[in-house]
């Protein structure tokens, strides 16, 4: 959906109003003052609700840039940021706003530092796309080890180098390298036009220097073409259809009849702390999840980034969140929970801590009581894994448990919300939640669902629901008549 | 170009000699690059005639002291990448306070900062050298002038990234992921200091004096400084140290004196 910088260019280049400052501060004052300050110094009211940080704009120092580190960007790149957004943080997109607006908002911007007159934009030559046919990625593999890729990003890109954890920005923030599989992150375009600017400009203000003195524009291709590789879909449906085995289910995270079951994704979302502030990078964000039910327990495989393996003091942890039976009140969001008199939730908890094999589960008013023991819980069949910045969590729970008192009692025919937490104990200050995910239990109509991965090979008693919407969902002739 | 500095190296090389005989010892800088630069950068000035020359024959010299107890050096884990730990056979420290055994202290940037406005310098035509060097930055304080080539190399096998966070001047932060990468920069304004950190390894850090004059020196293994061949007059000498921030005295030497400065900085 990116539109290419220079299709950009081409296409307002008849739009471009002549600047007025006056109608930029306004602009400026309206959209963007409440994260970067009214006078830009990244000092806005809900700026520390964010991180990364806004951008304190008078320093003159930008990330997305298709200009030379220590220069500042051109006003096509400031137009391209204002257009696109920054994916993963704060900076929403402003496509809404008409081009003129946002060019006289780039005016201003402009305006904001003296560095746009004493480094002024030197433009970097990206090469030539040699289009992917010609991508080569044991080449570009190549080149991501000679260039040291893997001492932040590490090896297989997760992220999770042996310098990852100890990276600061230039005003001494933490911040993480980019988990090169989440192309859907990436904050200036996925694209691998995208990925040579970021590798040849840098991203200035961060650990991320300029390669370009470094490597060729032929090799930086390569390894964009191999870095776009690494890049995994997600799935954000928001809904994960479970499927129905007959006899006991999966223990091991690596039994392939998980495979039966579509995965679904979240991405994860970072709750601010005590003081309504984030001042730690987000290390956990997406969250995969695999359902399977045999009419009596539901097995839940789970799957999130995690750049380190902590089974110390603070360790990994995640909870699985379900609504109790007889819930009074609704809870709208993990984020916001828990706060006082918001209701108790169904949680089963699993820590890295913990001994092998153990979640525990019970309804609780907050977590840190399951965590410190005040509550025991209710111990439930689990396995974990842990490999190369990805931990794959196995909990199975009965559908409807006896042993729990007010657990939440599941239908197998029901859709029920589901919630996903997630502590990384490699970055304590920080817990990362899910939305609700619709859970489907109900076996699902077979024909005409496209976007699930595949019809289940083990539909075994579907029932009467299942068989009737055949019917309706299903022109085979044949089927008709048996089912009549 | 090519020969004319060698020559000039000779006699200004006397010069500082024949100064340091007299005050103390000279360019006591103590990484072998920088040392090497200083007499050039003295003996470039005077082939333009349009700029004041440096040619004068006063001298500062003095020595920078150290009161109290010292903190604990931090001891630098190099476990994250193995070939930094593979070049040293010894425990590494931060070099952030270095007490001498004569109880003075190094890495200590002593430069003239008032008394030569209207003068203006050229810059040395030859170039102050940063070493990535066993995963620490050698020289870890130096000085440059304004325009002069800063060449930045890398010696390591491994990648670093030289991440200058210069204000007054252009920033960069470039990356060297290979053994003998060679880059060059320069600073356009005076700056006291500019940060280098290489964010790979976060213990790196060197400390660059952006002066817009050749008379700056550092501390090394004495604790002294000697800022020779300047004109006769009356000064501002500042002291800048990374933990225990600035210090100034004004002194007053004419032609053909050596003034002397004495700096103390106190444990905190």
């Amino acid at each position: 959906m990116l539109v290419a910088p220079s299709a950009v260019a081409e296409t307002i280049a008849g739009h471009r109003p002549s600047p007025d400052l006056a109608v930029g501060r306004a602009a400026y004052q309206q959209h963007c003052a409440r994260c970067h300050g009214v006078e830009g110094r990244g000092d806005g009211y809900d700026a520390k609700r964010l991180y990364p940080r806004p951008r304190d704009l008078t320093e003159g120092i930008f990330k997305f840039r298709s200009t030379a580190t220590g220069t500042t960007p051109t006003d096509e790149d400031l137009f391209n940021t204002l257009t696109n957004g920054l994916p993963g943080t704060g900076m929403p997109d402003w496509s809404h706003l008409d081009e003129g607006a946002r060019w006289q908002l780039v005016a201003y911007l402009t305006s904001l530092s003296a560095a746009f007159t004493d480094a002024p934009p030197e433009s970097v030559n990206l090469g030539t796309d040699p289009g992917p046919k010609r991508a080569d990625h044991a080449q570009g593999h190549a080149v991501y080890e000679k260039l040291g890729c893997a001492a932040c990003h590490g090896l297989g890109g997760r992220g999770n180098g042996p310098s990852a954890a100890t990276l600061v920005d230039n005003w001494g923030r933490p911040t993480r390298p980019k988990d090169l599989t989440e192309g859907w992150s990436y904050r200036g375009g996925n694209r691998p036009r995208d990925i040579v600017a970021r590798m040849l400009t840098g991203i200035d203000g961060t650990p991320m220097p300029s390669y370009a003195e470094a490597v060729s524009t032929d090799d930086a291709w390569q390894l964009a073409y191999y870095v776009r590789s690494l890049q995994r879909d997600i799935a954000s449906t928001m809904i994960a259809h479970a499927r129905r085995l007959e006899g006991p289910l999966p223990e091991d995270p690596d039994d392939p009849r998980w495979q039966e079951a579509p995965r679904a994704d979240a991405r994860l979302r970072a709750v601010v702390d005590t003081q309504g502030q984030i001042n730690a990078p987000q290390t956990v964000t997406r969250l995969s999840v695999w359902v399977l039910h045999n009419g009596e327990a539901m097995g839940l495989r789970l799957m999130w980034n995690d750049t380190s393996d902590d089974r110390g003091t603070p360790a990994d942890a995640l909870a699985v969140a379900l609504l109790p039976q007889g819930l009074g009140g609704d809870v709208v969001s993990l984020q916001t929970w828990p706060l006082r008199d918001t209701p108790s939730l169904d949680l089963c908890l699993w820590s890295a801590a913990q001994t092998a094999g153990e979640a525990r589960e019970a309804v609780a008013k907050d977590f840190s009581t399951l965590f410190d023991g005040t509550i025991a819980g209710t111990v439930r069949e689990s396995r974990a894994a842990y490999l190369d910045g990805e931990w794959t969590v196995v909990i199975t729970r009965p559908l409807a448990p006896t042993d729990v008192p007010g657990a939440a009692q599941l239908d197998a025919q029901a859709i029920v919300p589901v919630g996903f937490v997630v502590w990384d104990g490699g970055n304590p200050s920080q817990r990362a939640v899910s939305m609700w995910i619709d859970v489907v239990l109900r076996p699902p109509k077979t024909r005409g669902q496209g976007h699930e991965a595949a019809p289940s090979k083990t539909q075994g008693g579907g029932g009467a629901i299942w068989a009737i919407a055949s019917v309706v969902l299903v022109a085979g002739l044949g089927l008709v008549i048996k089912t009549r | 170009m090519a020969s004319a500095p060698r020559a000039q190296f000779v006699t200004l090389a006397a010069l500082v000699v024949a100064i340091g005989c007299g005050g103390g010892k000279p360019q006591e800088a103590s990484a072998k690059s920088n040392t090497a630069a200083r007499p050039l950068q003295l003996a470039q000035a005077p082939e333009d005639p349009a700029t004041a020359q440096p040619s004068g024959s006063a001298a500062i010299t003095g020595r920078v002291a150290f009161s109290g107890a010292p903190p604990a050096a931090e001891r630098v884990k190099m476990d994250a990448d193995p070939q930094c730990a593979l070049q040293h056979t010894d425990a590494v420290h931060k070099p952030e306070v270095v007490v001498n055994a004569n109880g003075t202290l190094k890495h200590v940037f002593v430069y003239v900062q008032q008394g030569l406005e209207g003068k203006s310098f050229a810059a040395p035509a030859s170039a102050a050298t940063l070493n990535q060097h066993g995963c620490m930055y050698e020289p870890h304080v130096f000085g440059v002038q304004v325009g002069q080539e800063l060449s930045i190399v890398n010696s390591d096998a491994t990648l670093h990234n030289v991440n200058c966070k210069a204000t007054k001047s252009k920033p960069f932060n470039l990356a060297q992921p290979t053994k003998g990468m060679k880059t060059s920069k320069q600073f356009a304004a005076p700056e006291i200091m500019v940060k280098c950190v290489c964010n790979v390894h976060p213990w790196m850090a060197a400390y660059i004096g952006v002066v817009a004059h050749p008379y700056f020196a550092v501390t090394g293994d004495e604790g002294t400084f000697s800022l020779a061949g300047l004109p006769a007059g009356t000064y501002t000498v500042a002291a800048w140290h990374e933990k225990y921030g600035e210090q100034t005295q004004t002194v007053t030497v004419g032609d053909g004196e050596t003034g002397s400065v004495a700096f103390e900085f106190k444990a905190q």
